[in-house]
């Protein structure tokens, strides 16, 4: 670290007990993710793989159950990013909640979607929002898609195994054009035009596979992306409630819309009567 | 996944003032796929007489189509309408004959006496087990929820309209709080004249 190495001071004090147990560690950028995460407490001694093992084993009774009920989609267009996103929160088959922010945002020119454990998206998100402020200080410039996507993928990985659930879109507008990125918690990175994730993903995809183009206007965009979270959120029992709709765009992004399903569904069966 | 919650479903039926109503939602689904929107869970056994059946979906309709057969007989036999009281102790029977391997359905059965006219409703469990009330009953899925609902809403002797209006909003709010109830839903209200038949709109997610 620049200003740590001229004030002299000593980063090993620094190194996290929780990962100093498997001895030695790796680069400077990893270091930095990993000194974030001082503040979680673990026994010394133990490897934390086997102990946490017991949350993600479906055996055992402890097992933590993450709820993947959700559809979250994002594409990549000519005019950026539509990321849209159901709102609804299952515990088994009672719903808890028609009203969950799944967008998360990170910056004013990253998105991040939320699917799998909503306390790990929500808190690595955060986490990586913190990195890519440090990194924008560090270097005078704005990260790009692909820097910010490969962090957190990095810092998650470090946890494989212990029972994180997260699979989220990094989506944002850099030097390359317009960004997206699916990372999960099996510490999977990868970049593609389209992408959805969770339960209801299997129907949106239907419907954005047969609408989509690279050179849609924005309106027709912004139109597939709530049609597409519509029909997974009608096919799709965990998935549900209202369709959050973002638009990233070269300036960063922009909230479009917050659209109920209901009125969707009458919406769109008045246009199909209309024919 | 439990197997009663396999299919999903809810269903809710109401005593009013010389009349009773009977409601389900209209959800076929297999677990998190919705297959249709349009599965019948209510059946017509006699001008005055109905049942709801939710549970899994197969044994819905192989329970009606048996009901059916015997209610047939009987009426053969006998020459008449069958009373909902006794209706109530056939499908209780039907039922405790598979006591070791059960039909996964919780019946309701909501009617009026076909000569007297007095409302009547009952339901029971999936081995036969009868439960007569005098405000509501509901069975299915979300049997908390509608719980909850209609003691909320149930008052005692309302009218046909303000019963209809009491069991829609109770059906429909507690559908809306189960992923695997809903997709709209459907309303008898049944009078000594005339049974109204009306389609809810709901949410469809």
């Amino acid at each position: 670290m620049a200003l740590a190495d001229v004030c002299g001071l000593k980063t090993n004090q620094l190194k996290n007990s929780f990962l100093s147990d498997f001895g030695g560690s790796s680069t400077h950028l990893l270091d930095d993710a990993l000194t974030s995460t001082t503040n979680f407490t673990v026994p010394y001694g133990i490897d934390p793989v086997e102990s946490l093992k017991e949350f993600t084993n479906p055996k055992s009774d402890v097992k933590i159950h993450f709820d993947h009920g959700t559809t979250t989609l994002a594409f990549k267009f000519q005019h950026g990013v539509i990321v849209a996103v159901d709102s609804r929160a299952t515990a088994g088959p009672s719903i808890e909640s028609q009203t969950v922010k799944k967008v998360i945002e990170i910056n004013p020119y990253l998105l991040g979607t939320m699917a799998g454990g909503a306390a790990d998206c929500a808190y690595w998100e955060r986490v990586l929002a913190r990195q890519c402020r440090i990194y924008e200080l560090r270097n005078k410039e704005r990260i790009s898609v692909a820097a910010a996507s490969k962090l957190l993928a990095n810092i998650v990985y470090n946890y494989k195994g212990m029972g994180l659930s997260m699979g989220t879109m990094i989506c944002g507008w850099d030097k390359r054009g317009p960004g997206l990125y699916y990372v999960d918690s099996d510490g999977e990175r990868m970049s593609n035009n389209i992408y959805s994730v969770g339960s209801g993903s299997v129907y949106a995809y239907g419907v954005l596979d047969s609408g989509y183009r690279y050179d849609l206007s924005v309106e027709e965009a912004i139109d597939l992306g709530r049609r597409s979270i519509y029909h997974a959120t009608h096919r799709d029992a965990y998935s549900g409630g209202v369709v959050n709709l973002y638009h990233m765009k070269e300036s960063g992004w922009e909230f479009i819309s917050q659209t109920d399903v209901f009125d969707l569904h009458y919406q769109y069966k008045a246009e199909k009567e209309k024919k | 996944m439990s197997i009663l919650e396999y299919n999903g479903a809810a269903i809710i039926a109401m005593k009013g003032r010389d009349c009773v109503a009977i409601a389900s939602d209209r959800r076929f689904g297999i677990q998190a796929q919705t297959v249709s929107t349009n599965f019948q869970k209510i059946f017509e056994m006699g001008p005055r007489l109905y049942i709801g059946l939710p549970g899994l979906a197969t044994d819905v309709q192989t329970v009606h189509q048996r009901l059916q057969f015997r209610l047939n007989l009987y009426e053969l036999r006998e020459n008449r309408r069958i009373k909902p009281k006794t209706f109530l102790s056939m499908v209780s029977n039907l039922l405790y004959e598979r006591r070791f391997g059960p039909y996964f359905v919780e019946p309701v059965i909501a009617g009026l006496d076909p000569k007297t006219f007095e409302p009547f409703i009952a339901s029971m469990d999936l081995i036969g087990c009868p439960m007569v009330t005098d405000d509501f009953v509901v069975s299915g899925t979300c049997s908390e929820q509608m719980y909850g609902m209609c003691e909320s809403v149930w008052e005692p002797n309302m009218d046909p309209q303000e019963l209809f209006e009491s069991i829609s909003q109770a059906l429909l709010n507690a559908v809306d709080r189960d992923a695997v109830s809903g997709w709209g839903g459907i309303v008898h209200i049944i009078e000594k004249d005339q049974v109204t038949t009306t389609e809810l709109k709901g949410r469809m997610d």
